[in-house]
């Protein structure tokens, strides 16, 4: 215990020393976090519309008027004579709205009248959420003509749960602190392991009285201090910043995120002791902590969509299962009984990186 | 013209650049990492970051227990939208099965769903959705609302609201309704790879060239070589000329590669002129070389350059409106894209493939990214004599 500690201590003051990795450490997860969850983010309003109003009687501009007052749109002045894609070919709108000749006589008889909706689709989903929009507004402005209960008989009351505000801040907040987790604590670990294959100082472990259980047990508890004060900032960012907190029990969550700092800190002594190089362990970390818990951990879109052939390998990724206990403790409140499995499997992951790494320190010295 | 490329590529010029492409093509290693992972990222980030919603596992509360209620559950969950994932016999129970993720959207028809409809009063269907991912609540919440509307106007077609018109027709006049109908152009099938791959291109591109030069920028400065290199009769414009142009030639290589598989694995349309893009690509790879030059220079070690690129690859890519639409950023952001090589060349690259559009709507994506890319070699000439100092 006391040369794991001594272990730990060591690197620790080796990590305080080089100032561009402590701020690398400490510094970047936190821009990280801010830049990405803003950025990140798929609500949209203030989409630019053109309107070629080919009727311009009053009825027509009062239904211009319903989509100038929503948030949603703004609307953009464009020369009716022009042709209709001409806006969306020179990136001016997101979508034209043209109202036909006797728009407003056809509405006066009490006829259904047509109103087509040209939506640019190259941003697929951005296309979908337009012409949901439009749609919602046309329905509100019928409602609204004919006198409020013009409705249809089933009327649907729709509850946001969780996230009423439709905050996207609040859901990408968690994914990116799991993934800025899943990052930099690795990557300084596996650097500092391929440091020790890359100059030889392996040696030096293998003649002292250190066993490999200590000297790793060392390593990675110091890159769990690492990542537990990573952790620890990010956390006062989501909380005040992002307006989160704990929803529910909060207990899964800090069991799991000890569990999880052990995870990453293992992966990247595992990558350090397997490749000796530090430019490659890099790489491999890229791959392992960026690449993988950006791509297949439900971070960004839900697991759900990823195509059957490739979403399997998500079951292997070890940011899922922290991302869902994240977001279960800041946004639902599930609690242990929607996560206790989660919380096993990322102590599983982390013991199956540790053992590997235990296994192949031992062949360091044959390399080294 | 001749005497200008004469003057531009000496003979010095040319021989370094025989030096450097030698020195590449005895490092196979760079050749391969730089061809293959990206068709691999390509693919994978593709396939892997799907904004499609389909398939929310819808769970039931049906209190009404009658056909209508039967038909109303048939409606929602006979879209590709929703699945039907099981009943439960409470709201409560339902809430419970939300909040531990096992069903993402919940409906609760009350008890007297079927009496009200035969009478022909209004009764309320109660959603609930998991709002937590906002964009699947978004587009959830539409799909919702889409169904029933049309399931309003089934019943409205089979006399339903006969009953209820009078109601209103007593206080309202005589309106018509408007029927909106949207058409989907340059993407009638909503197929989301085309947007995510288009973007990913140009993130990918900046990316590896702007980590593959500063590797090899500073492989002369931790070799000790660079001093040598300066203190021959070649200018600093002509060491950084002849530096480009092997990485030029590779990373022009990755682009053809990336867009063989734009083409192949996903089938994105290609409707403008090839030229354009091609344009577009070349001026993105210099922008990041000359990136990945600047950084180099301020780098003593190929660890550190690696390290700076960390720093300044996440803002570049996720403020580029290559990943998702520039109009969900904060407005305070949104003008900063224009200094952002990848956004210029995530519009041109879209713009042209998808929509054909031509010069008279690109020149601002061209000017800005030439600019930028102006900016960046010029700044990489003038930093790399300054490097030793």
């Amino acid at each position: 215990m006391r040369r794991i500690l001594a272990q730990a201590r060591k690197e620790l003051i080796q990590i305080a020393r080089d100032w561009r990795t402590l701020g690398l450490a400490l510094a970047l997860p936190l821009v990280l976090l801010l830049l990405m969850s803003t950025a990140i983010s798929f609500t949209v309003n203030d989409l630019p519309l053109v309107v070629q109003d080919y009727d311009n009687s009053p009825s027509s501009r009062a239904f211009i008027d319903a989509f100038q007052a929503s948030n949603t749109f703004r609307i953009v002045t464009w020369p009716v004579v022009s042709h209709a894609e001409d806006p969306l070919i020179a990136n001016a709108a997101r979508a034209v709205l043209i109202i036909p000749l006797h728009f407003g006589r056809d509405m006066d008889r009490g006829v259904e009248t047509p109103v087509q909706l040209i939506v640019d689709a190259s941003d697929a989903n951005t296309a979908k959420i337009v012409s949901g929009y439009a749609a919602r507004i046309t329905a509100a402005y019928n409602q609204q003509l004919s006198g409020g209960s013009g409705q249809g008989p089933v009327l649907s009351a729709i509850r946001l749960w969780y996230n009423p505000g439709l905050s996207s801040k609040k859901f990408y907040g968690p994914g990116v602190f799991v993934l800025g987790l899943s990052m930099f604590p690795p990557l300084l670990a596996a650097l500092a392991m391929a440091k020790e294959g890359e100059q030889k100082t392996i040696l030096q472990v293998y003649v002292s009285n250190v066993s490999a259980h200590e000297f790793l047990l060392g390593k990675i508890l110091a890159f769990v201090v690492v990542a537990l004060a990573e952790c620890v900032l990010m956390l006062i960012l989501l909380f005040t910043y992002f307006g989160l907190t704990f929803v529910g029990d909060p207990t899964p969550f800090l069991v799991s995120t000890v569990l999880y700092a052990f995870c990453v800190a293992a992966f990247g002594t595992m990558v350090g002791a397997t490749i000796p190089n530090q430019a490659a362990a890099m790489q491999a970390v890229a791959l392992g902590g960026f690449l993988l818990v950006f791509l297949l951990s439900g971070l960004i879109f839900p697991i759900d969509n990823i195509p059957p052939s490739i979403r399997w390998l998500s079951n292997i990724v070890w940011g899922r299962y922290y991302i869902e206990v994240v977001r279960d403790a800041l946004l639902q409140g599930g609690g242990w009984p929607a996560v206790w499995l989660n919380v096993w499997i990322i102590g599983g992951i982390g013991m199956i990186f540790y053992l590997i790494g235990w296994k192949n320190m031992r062949r360091m010295q044959l390399r080294a | 013209m001749k005497k200008f490329f004469d003057r531009i590529f000496n003979y010095r010029v040319r021989a370094l650049i025989r030096k450097e492409f030698n020195q590449i093509r005895r490092d196979r290693r760079l050749a391969i990492s730089l061809i293959l992972p990206p068709v691999v990222q390509l693919t994978l980030f593709g396939f892997a970051l799907s904004a499609n919603v389909t398939n929310l596992r819808m769970g039931i509360v049906d209190e009404s227990h009658t056909p209508e209620s039967r038909e109303l559950v048939a409606n929602l969950t006979e879209s590709k939208s929703f699945r039907l994932s099981g009943y439960y016999f409470s709201a409560d129970q339902l809430g419970q099965a939300i909040s531990e993720g096992r069903v993402e959207t919940g409906v609760v028809i009350p008890y007297d769903y079927a009496r009200d409809l035969s009478r022909g009063r209004t009764t309320t269907v109660q959603v609930l959705l998991n709002a937590m991912n906002t964009n699947t609540a978004t587009i959830g919440q539409g799909y919702a609302e889409g169904v029933i509307q049309s399931y309003n106007a089934t019943l409205r077609s089979q006399g339903v609201e006969t009953i209820v018109r009078p109601v209103s027709a007593a206080n309202g006049g005589h309106h018509g309704r408007i029927s909106l109908q949207p058409a989907f152009l340059y993407n009638p099938g909503l197929v989301d790879s085309w947007f995510t791959v288009t973007g990913v291109f140009g993130l990918l591109l900046i990316l590896n060239s702007s980590i593959v030069s500063s590797a090899s920028m500073v492989k002369e400065r931790e070799a000790g070589t660079i001093e040598q290199l300066l203190m021959s009769p070649a200018t600093t414009t002509e060491i950084i000329i002849a530096k480009m142009s092997p990485l030029f030639v590779l990373l022009s290589l990755m682009m053809a590669a990336a867009l063989v598989v734009l083409k192949i694995v996903f089938d994105v349309p290609f409707q403008g002129s090839v030229l354009y893009l091609l344009a577009g690509g070349a001026l993105c790879i210099l922008s990041g070389i000359s990136m990945g030059t600047v950084i180099a220079t301020f780098s003593k070690s190929a660890m550190q350059a690696m390290l700076t690129s960390f720093f300044v690859n996440p803002p570049l890519s996720s403020l580029s409106g290559a990943l998702n639409p520039i109009e969900a950023m904060p407005a305070w952001l949104q003008p900063l894209t224009v200094l952002n090589p990848v956004h210029h060349f995530a519009a041109i690259v879209r713009a042209s493939m998808m929509k054909g559009s031509g010069i008279t709507s690109l020149w601002p994506n061209f000017l800005g990214l030439g600019i930028f890319t102006f900016v960046l070699v010029s700044l990489s000439v003038w930093r790399f004599r300054k490097q030793l100092s």
